[in-house]
This record gives structure tokens, sequence and C-alpha cells, in this order.
């Protein structure tokens, strides 16, 4: 399957500082693809570059197919998005915000504003000024924006940002409904890993410019499902022992006699009695106790998420 | 085109910012009218004419009050956009960036026609109210031919002001900027070189009236050279920036 997105060894340098770095994203037709990184990680300087607001230092956007630089009209008519906070004209109402976005994009039909509106539920704000909106309703007329020419892929950058739990969650089903029932490809950037966890089908992580690892949802929670480990100094034999005799089944073996156990995970006792009665030395037992937010926080070398 | 001077109008709804440009471009007859009443009252024996009131009423519009004034709309048109935050919006919809200065500039020409009109409106009008001499067919068509003359001259020595706000993106720089060339025009206002100095070089093309030293080209060269240069350096350097 081609990507949608595909950046090729995307880089922006300010000055002396490389803000992305050999940037090699894929996110595909349909997924939605979390973007996730620490304020300042580069994530908003990729998405505006993906948005052609700013020219790359290097490198290659390719999106739908095609050259951004090159196509970039045909390829932003396809696409809506939200970066960071929703920027409007304070002293017009929703509805006049929006025609604004449909008259430059020559959308002639003015019941799609009725339509957007009704879906992100600002219907009955029909007379007052954006201006005296609350943040989470701003957040929503600028989803309504995005969508309202029925784009293919949606690129949202930190939409919750400000967002109080309520429109966290309100906000979170809303992109959840587009990728089902309208079948947008989303890119979602957030430094939040929590909420990228239940939104997303695959996260790209970006530190210091660079991007870190690109892997699907399901291959990072089986990264960090806990297990217990032991140290042996006969993985074979210990494997046959763990099967035959203990019945399990459900681990894995990685290097220097390092066995990983995913299930029975309160019997490091019994397998280890098994392991040493025949004759295999134990050196090491341990329960990893690491959750996503750990195995973040060691892939990039220190300090939170969040 | 047409589009984009519909959103550019409806940016204006529940905006103060019409008003107060109404209000600004009644300042030069308004006060104009009131130093000739006061003047008259103290030498009764003065005779105001509408020629009088029509010229001294343009000067400081194209002089004084006017660079001031639409240097300020200018800042408003070319700024509001970062303040709101909505560049990046319109950006990606996606609006040119040629497309976005086109609409702008002309939103910018229309609003200067529709005051330098109020201004020369609300001039002939005072000028009836106070019983002016000297009031004649030939006296408006030419008095509103130096009004519109100069109204577009100013328009067109825009483009540095909009450059200068692109690259500070506030409204303090655009100001101090404008403040500048108006005391450079009071500055050059009784020397030789108000004929060269492009912001009162507007006067002499506007009332076709040049001085000996220095030939007229001189005067159209400064305006129409500076205004393309301004322009130039405006687009060049839009298209460039990156939208942070």
């Amino acid at each position: 399957m081609n990507p949608i997105i595909k950046t090729t060894q995307l880089s922006k340098v300010y000055g002396t500082q490389k803000a992305v770095d050999n940037l090699q994203m894929n996110v595909y037709p349909g997924e939605i693809y979390g973007f996730l990184g620490r304020n300042g990680a580069g994530k908003t300087t990729t998405i505006r570059m993906l948005l052609g607001l700013i020219k790359p230092t290097q490198g290659k956007i390719e999106i739908f197919g095609a050259d951004l630089l090159q196509n970039s009209k045909e390829i932003l008519t396809r696409t809506g998005s939200i970066i960071e906070f929703s920027g409007f004209y304070e002293n017009l109402t929703a509805a006049e915000n929006l025609l604004i976005n449909a008259k430059l994009m020559g959308i002639q039909k003015r019941q799609i504003i009725t339509e957007v509106l009704e879906t992100v539920g600002l219907q009955n704000e029909t007379k007052k000024p954006v201006g005296k909106f609350s943040l989470g309703m701003k957040q929503r007329l600028g989803i309504a924006r995005a969508i309202m020419h029925h784009p293919e892929l949606l690129i949202l950058d930190e939409p919750t940002n400000g967002l109080d739990p309520i429109g966290i969650k309100e906000m979170r089903e809303l992109i959840k409904s587009f990728a089902s029932e309208k079948k947008m490809t989303i890119l979602i950037s957030s430094h939040i890993l929590s909420e990228i966890e239940q939104l997303v089908d695959r996260i790209g992580i970006i530190h210091e410019g660079k991007l870190l690892e690109e892997l699907k949802l399901e291959e990072l929670q089986k990264r960090n499902r806990k297990y217990l480990q032991f140290q042996v100094s006969n993985e074979n034999k210990a494997v046959l022992l763990l099967e035959q005799v203990l019945k399990i089944f459900d681990y894995e073996v990685h290097e220097k006699g390092e066995i990983r156990i995913y299930s029975h995970l309160t019997m490091a006792g019994k397998i280890n009695q098994v392991l040493v009665q025949n004759e295999i030395e134990v050196s090491k037992i341990t329960l990893s106790k690491d959750d996503l937010e750990d195995y973040f926080i060691k892939l990039i070398g220190g300090g939170a998420i969040g | 085109m047409v589009n984009s001077l519909f959103t550019e109008f409806l940016k204006l709804k529940r905006s103060q910012m019409f008003l107060i440009s109404l209000m600004g471009a009644a300042v030069a007859p308004g006060m104009e009218f009131l130093a000739m009443i006061v003047g008259q009252r103290k030498h009764p024996e003065t005779v105001i004419t509408f020629q009088k009131f029509f010229t001294e009423t343009n000067l400081y519009i194209l002089l004084l009050i006017g660079i001031l004034l639409y240097g300020v709309i200018t800042a408003y048109l070319f700024n509001r956009e970062y303040v709101e935050d909505t560049l990046k919006n319109l950006l990606t919809i996606p609006v040119s960036r040629n497309s976005f200065l086109s609409s702008k500039f002309t939103m910018l020409f229309i609003w200067i026609l529709f005051l330098t009109l109020f201004a020369w409106i609300l001039t002939l009008i005072l000028g009836l109210i106070g019983q002016f001499d000297g009031l004649n067919s030939a006296l408006l068509i030419k008095s509103f031919q130096e009004y519109l003359v100069g109204g577009i001259l100013i328009f067109l020595l825009l483009t540095p002001i909009a450059w200068v706000t692109l690259i500070f993106k506030n409204y303090v720089t655009t100001i101090v900027f404008t403040i500048l060339i108006t005391m450079i025009n009071a500055l050059v206002l009784n020397s030789e070189y108000v004929v060269l100095y492009p912001w009162s070089a507007i006067l002499a093309i506007a009332t076709n009236k040049f001085n000996a030293i220095y030939p007229s080209e001189y005067s159209y060269f400064s305006v129409f050279g500076t205004s393309l240069l301004g322009l130039i350096a405006t687009i060049i350097y839009f298209k460039k920036v990156d939208i942070d």
C-alpha cells in the first residue's frame, strides 16, 4: 500500500539548530497516525512543512503520491487541518468565519456550513461572535472548518490543547468518527501519550527533530506487556522445560540467555525451582514494570512526555 | 478575486476600524474648517474662498494626516491575520500568497478611495455651512481631481508600509514608520526637496505644482519608483517567509 504522506530525509534548520532532522515518515490510507513528542520536539515544524507553511531546508514531501512543492494547491484542497490553537476573526460569528473559508474554497452550497456546525455541536451559536467562544468551542469550530470541504486527509496539530477532560473526550470521539464513518486518513500530533494511545492505529515518536520509531499500536502495547525475565545458562533446555513441564508457551527468547515469559507472572518461584532442579543456572529473575510512559522515557533518553 | 474581496469586506463586519477611519478622515476638513472660522473671527474682513479651503485641506491630508491614517489602515489589513492567527488557515485552504496580497491591496485601494471621497464631500459640506465664497463647477472638478490623484498616489506609496508591517508583524513599528515619514514631510515642505521626497512629491503631482530646480519627471520617478520597490519587496518577502 502506498503511503498518503511520505517524507524523505525531511529537515528544517534554523541557524545552527536542526528543528527537524532527516525525518522519514509514512502515513497510510485510512489510518489514524499519532505523532508523539515532547514540546519542542519538532512536531509543529513538521506539520507546518506538510502544509506548505514552512519550506524544508532539505528533503521531500509526497502527499497523495505527488510532490508537495509542485502540487501544493491540488494537495491542500484534499486536506483539512488544525494547527495548534485555531485562529478566527473574533468579530464574526461561527457561520461567518466558515463562510470566509467556503467563499475562498469556491464552495457554493451554503447548507454545508449548517451541516458542519451540527457535526461539531455548534448549530445553536448563531449570533455570538467567536471572540466570546470558549477555547473548546473554538477548537470544535476549527474542526468544522477543517472538514467542511470533505477532505481525504486530516492533519491535526495538538487539537486538544487547552481543553478540559470532557472536551478532550468529545474531541477524541469526533476524530474517531471521521476515520470510521468518513474514511479519512488522520495525522494527529500530541505530547500526551495517554491521549494518543486511545485514538491511533500507529505511532511515530519524534524527539529533538528525529523520528525515533514508527510502529503499530498493538506492537507497541506488546512490547510493553509485563513479563518475567529469567537470565539462564542454557536457554534451549530452559524453553523445553517451560513448554513440557510448566506448559508455558507465551514467551520470547532474547540474546545472552534471556527469556521473557508473558504469562504465569505470579509463578516466578515455581519456574525458578523447575529450572534449578534441572541443572540450569538462573542468574537473574526480574518482573518488568514498564508501562508505555516508561517506554517513551527510555526511548527519548530521559525526561517525561506530557 | 471577487470572492477574496467579498471576504475582506466580511472581515470588517462589526469591526470598529471602519468607523475609526471615517473619524480620522474627518479630522483634516474639520480642523481646517475650525482654523478658517477662528481666523475670520479675528479678521472679519478676510474672505474665505472654497479654493483656499479645498487646497489647504488637501495639503493636510496629503502631507500630514493621510500617511498616518492610511498607514494604520495598512497595518490593520496586513497585520490582522498575524494578530488573529488566521493566516495559517487561509494559506492552507489554499489561498495563494499572491492572491492574499492582491486582495489586501485591492481592499486598501477601495478603502482609501472611499475615505478620499468622504473627505472631499465633508470639505464641500463644511464650506457650504461656513458660506465660503467662490464655489463653481470648475473648482469642484479641479479639487475633486486633486483629492483623487492625491489619494491614489498615497495608496501607491503604502507598499513600503505594507512591507514593514509584514516584516515586524505589529502596529507599533508601522506607526513609528509613518510618523517618521510625516516628520520628513514637514521638514522638506518648504525646501526645494519637496518635489523629490516621494511622500511630499505627491502634493506636487496632485496639484501640478513643481519647482524650477527639478523637472517633474523626478517627482514621478520618486513616487512610482518607491512604490514599485515597496511592492517588489513585499511580494518577495511574503512569498519566501515561513509562517511560524
